[in-house]
């Protein structure tokens, strides 16, 4: 479903992905690890289409189609989602608002009739239970005064509602309590199918005890330098990554 | 090229009083080519009109080199050649129905002089006056008479004087005591305009105590009006306890230069809510003065402005705290793209008996177009020692995080920055409690924002 080839991007003149290769099918989940600025945002704003990260080389294809072709919001409408490790505040703009803008123009690029009112309420009702998050949440200005945790279920809540196809997850658990967490890892799991696919990025090898991952990524310094299945991230754990330095900092630019 | 009094037959005498000015430059040329002056059927009106368009034409108009109109040059737009008109009615029902708002009274001026024809007033209870300051056909009301320039008086500003000395007619809005008024007047100002047309609209509002007024006006223009300089002023007064919620929408086509001048006196207990939408128009200047003379007094000043292609806005506010434990809050929020100019000018003035200021002024604005541009300056002056003052400022480009956010969500760019656009106007729009008017205030913002 996801296929990047040898992806390279640059952010005001500095290279920071160097050559990434990763394919993810459908029904997978594949978690990313690596150390503090090794590149894991820079990758998924990259897959995402943030315009200010300029894509030097590489190809990046999503159900066959050339992402890099596309702006953001179109490759939302063709099923990616990108839970942001840092969530926007948006005054003014309330998420249930903005998300019936959101799936209105989804629905729309994709053939299918606006959504009636009161499917949108159910649905609404339904997700908002799934993920356990208040009705007052999102009823209130996006993120605007949320707590950490709050933004981040405030994420899986709109992932939950947009129904991607593949959605990329970036520290999602990071500032959640242990329930929180459990219920966002729930929700994932909720939805997670054979139709459906997960990126993972996280620090944490707990993230992974409650969403198996079918792969273990470690993206250090602009690559992917390891991949390995979940015994991977429990050796992370364990070791950290100084290993991993040592053996790939000499690479090759 | 004075049409109006030809065409009207009764071509102006200038006797009196009027002789000594009528020499003297604009001012002189100007009040020869009204059709008639509010002065004219009351001789207290009459001195005062006559005083103002003496010291007007020592003032002349204001141009760039008055530090208050240093980004708006009066005179560059309102010249000699333009023809002081007021009287003509000419325009279509059709035109108008549009423009009228449900559950409320609308008085319809057109030029300057009002239509009750066109007016919806059946819902208007007894005891109120609401019309124009004619009592009849012939004499200015005798309470508007009373009230007429008690609170723009003391304004050495230009424009203000040159409306007084003009002056022919405007809205009039009496609520006697206890009186609470539940349906809003909505008074529809259009012009028709040749070109090079000036108008001096002057408005008096007076809610005495106790009472409650919600008084919208928007201001118009239909057909071609190019070169037409609408300057209005009004007064309004909030007795005691009393309290006022006033809309202006200012909506007029390119070509339109509009000053609008504003005196808002309140007392002891009384509220103001006074929010202005700026949608169009080449030129804008808006002068909102309030001064709170009473204790306990609540006064809040908002203001929107849309800006496109060359047009201008120039927002100047001043606040007067003369009493004690009074509050004053402003915010003012510009949306200004292409390359349009906008200006804010916010003064709050504190005098040392007015203790226990608690006064606050804000503008925030976007610029949305390469070349649009911003001149912004609080000022402050406090003489009391005992005071809570502060302002805000903040100008910046649509914030590119929260666009990158909307977009991931499937929103594309064009929508995404109408949504942010929307919702920083919506702060200002949201202080206007009357639903009715702030829905359809809002499609309009929305309307402009594509
Ligand atoms: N606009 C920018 N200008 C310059 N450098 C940038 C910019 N944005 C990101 N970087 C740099 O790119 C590198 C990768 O950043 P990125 O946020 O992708 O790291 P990360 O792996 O997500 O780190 P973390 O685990 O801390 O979230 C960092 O060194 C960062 O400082
Ligand atoms: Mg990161």
């Amino acid at each position: 479903m996801l296929e990047i080839k040898d992806l390279k991007a640059s952010v005001d003149g500095k290279q920071i992905l160097k050559g990434v290769n990763l394919t993810v099918n459908k029904g997978e989940v594949h978690a990313i690890m690596g150390p503090n600025g090794s590149g894991k945002s820079t990758f998924a704003s990259v897959i995402a289409g943030r315009e200010d990260y300029s894509v030097d080389g590489g190809s990046l294809t999503f159900n066959g189609k050339d992402m890099l072709e596309l702006s953001a919001d179109e490759r939302a409408k063709e099923g990616l989602f990108l839970a942001f490790q840092y969530p926007v505040e948006i005054p003014g703009v309330s998420t249930i608002n903005f998300l019936k803008t959101a799936i209105a123009e989804i629905r729309q690029y994709r053939g299918f009739p606006p959504l009636e009112a009161k499917d949108f309420l159910k649905m609404m009702k339904e997700k908002q239970k799934l993920v356990e998050i208040e009705a007052n949440l999102t009823g209130r200005a996006v993120n605007e005064g949320f707590s950490g945790g709050e933004k981040k279920r405030n994420e899986i809540f709109q992932m939950a509602m947009l129904e991607p196809s593949l959605a990329i997850l970036d520290e999602t658990d990071s500032g959640l309590d242990i329930d929180a967490l459990r219920i966002v890892a729930g929700g994932v799991n909720k939805l997670r199918s054979g139709e459906n696919a997960f990126i993972l990025i996280t620090h944490y090898q707990r993230l992974l005890e409650y969403i198996t991952p079918d792969f273990v990524h470690v993206l250090y310094n602009g690559r992917i330098v390891k991949s390995g299945t979940r015994e991977l991230a429990l050796e992370l754990e364990r070791k950290g990554y100084d290993w991993i330095k040592e053996e790939f900092s000499e690479m090759p630019v | 090229m004075a049409l109006t009094s030809e065409k009207s037959g009764k071509k102006r005498t200038v006797a009196g009083e009027d002789e000594l000015f009528k020499n003297s430059g604009v001012a002189g040329k100007w009040l020869g080519e009204i059709e008639q002056r509010l002065g004219d059927t009351n001789p207290l009106i009459k001195h005062i009109q006559n005083n103002a368009a003496k010291e007007f034409a020592r003032t002349g108009l204001p141009g760039r080199r008055d530090e208050d109109y240093k980004y708006t040059n009066i005179r560059q737009y309102l010249q000699e050649d333009f023809v002081a008109r007021n009287g003509q009615e000419n325009i279509s029902v059709e035109l108008i129905k549009p423009l009228l708002l449900n559950n409320s009274v609308n008085l319809v001026f057109i030029n300057d002089k009002y239509v009750p024809g066109l007016s919806v007033t059946e819902n208007l209870p007894e005891g109120i006056a609401a019309g124009d300051f004619y009592f009849n056909k012939d004499r200015v009301h005798d309470k508007a008479a009373q009230h007429f320039n008690k609170a723009a008086g003391e304004s050495k500003n230009p424009m203000a004087l040159l409306n007084t000395a003009l002056a022919g007619n405007g809205f009039y809005i009496f609520v006697p005591k206890n009186f609470i008024l539940d349906v809003p007047v909505h008074i529809i100002h259009i012009i028709t305009g040749e070109v090079k047309s000036l108008y001096n609209p002057r408005n008096l509002v007076y809610l005495e105590e106790n009472s409650q007024l919600t008084l919208i006006e928007s201001y118009h223009t239909v057909g071609d009006c190019k070169q037409v300089f609408t300057n209005s002023l009004t007064e309004l007064f909030v007795e005691d306890n009393a309290v006022l919620e006033n809309y202006i929408l200012q909506d007029e086509g390119a070509g339109s230069y509009h000053s609008d001048s504003r005196f808002l006196s309140i007392g002891r207990g009384g509220k103001s809510n006074c929010v202005t939408v700026s949608l169009n128009g080449i030129i804008l200047r808006n002068d909102s003065n309030v001064l709170i003379h009473g204790e306990h007094a609540e006064a809040h000043l908002n203001g929107l402005f849309l800006l496109k292609g060359n047009d201008h806005t120039d927002n100047h506010t001043l606040v007067e705290h003369l009493a004690p434990n009074c509050s004053s809050k402003e915010l003012y929020k510009g949306i200004i793209g292409d390359s349009a100019t906008g200006v804010f000018n916010g003064k709050i003035y504190v005098h040392p008996e007015a203790q226990k200021t608690d006064a606050y002024q804000s503008n925030k604005n976007v610029l949305t177009g390469d070349k649009a541009t911003i001149d912004t300056k609080p000022q402050l002056e406090i003489y009391a020692d005992d005071v809570r003052c502060s302002h805000g400022t903040s100008t910046g480009k649509l914030n590119e995080e929260a666009l990158f956010y909307l977009q991931s969500r499937g929103l594309n760019k064009q929508l995404a920055k109408k949504v942010l656009l929307q919702a920083f106007a919506k702060e200002v729009s949201n202080t206007i409690k009357n639903e009715a008017f702030r829905t359809f205030i809002e499609k309009k913002i929305q309307e402009k924002l594509i």
